[in-house]
């Protein structure tokens, strides 16, 4: 699976995907995220948002590197304000979360495992080599 | 750190919800069946197409008329709403519809979560539990622009559902 592929089969399953930001927002947000300690974004991640900021699926959500304005809706926070909200929290140490829906969080660390997370204690439950099957699971576990 | 009442109410104040009634559990784990995601799954649409009962918090949400119709014919839930259980699975809680509430996800279920994670290793832990079905902080219960989602509307639509469904 390549990115086009993810977020066509993510669009033919109902998500929403907003627009991509710019090279340099997503720069910004990657030395955010590193000053802070958190993960820098894998490969994937930065090829993803070169097509997409945030994608939303019911309450399924992988955060944009710019927080997504949707009408009169409460906006799409940014991976860097999630992980700002987030910091100091043991269980985060090293990681990046990425996405959530309303039953697991989702991480990645800096060597590219991704991760799904405990909504209540951020344990991980379960790990992934695939990164697309993460995202997939993320969001797929939002839809109604 | 272990919160007491005042310092968990302030710190749900401080996540912009200072309204939302708060109850104190003991985190002990419980077995979870193997079809739990399945029977979560249908209970939320169960959930939701109960909510024909609380039109008058849905209305505050400003839903458009079409979000407000899938979410109560149990078809699709609007952007930005959550279903969230009081007590979580592993906790104890039951797949039923008085365990579950919705509110909105951005800010709130995602600060509810935060308010939880916080309280990680505790003891006892204070869980968010709202009176009704829906929680929309009373600051948010401005009323909106009118338009074709207001709460009169509204009561007609869920009242021409109940009816059709043999509720009444």
């Amino acid at each position: 699976m390549n990115i086009k592929e993810f977020l066509s089969l993510m669009e033919s399953r109902g998500a929403k995907v907003f627009p991509a930001p710019s090279a340099r927002d997503i720069t910004l947000a990657n030395n955010a995220l590193q000053s802070r300690r958190c993960a820098m974004f894998p490969a994937i991640f930065t090829d993803l948002y070169k097509s997409a900021s945030a994608i939303n699926l019911g309450n399924g959500y992988i955060f944009g590197p710019i927080e997504c304005v949707r009408g009169t809706r409460f906006p799409i926070p940014s991976i860097v304000e999630i992980n700002m909200d987030m910091s100091g929290i043991d269980a985060l140490r090293g990681k990046t979360v990425f996405g959530r829906n309303d039953l697991f969080w989702f991480a990645f660390d800096a060597f590219g495992t991704f991760y799904m997370l405990d909504t209540l204690t951020l344990r991980v439950l379960r790990k992934y080599d695939d990164p697309y099957r993460a995202m997939s699971d993320c969001l797929i576990a939002g839809r109604f | 750190m272990q919160m007491n009442k005042s310092v968990a109410e302030k710190r749900i104040a401080d996540l912009g919800m200072d309204d939302l009634p708060l109850v104190q559990i003991r985190p002990e784990n419980h077995p979870i069946s193997p079809d739990w995601f399945k029977k979560y799954h249908d209970l939320v649409h169960d959930f939701a197409a109960s909510l024909t009962d609380s039109i008058q918090e849905l209305a505050f949400m400003n839903l458009p008329q079409d979000d407000f119709m899938d979410l109560i014919m149990g078809r699709r839930m609007p952007e930005n709403l959550s279903i969230r259980l009081r007590i979580p699975l592993v906790w104890g809680g039951k797949l039923e519809i008085d365990n579950m509430f919705l509110c909105m996800t951005f800010p709130h279920s995602y600060n509810m979560d935060r308010f939880i994670i916080e309280q990680s290793g505790n003891d006892a832990i204070w869980m968010p539990n709202p009176a009704k079905k829906v929680y929309l902080p009373a600051h948010m219960m401005n009323g909106g622009d009118g338009g074709n989602a207001t709460s009169d509307r509204l009561s007609q639509l869920a009242a021409q559902i109940s009816s059709s469904r043999g509720m009444e």
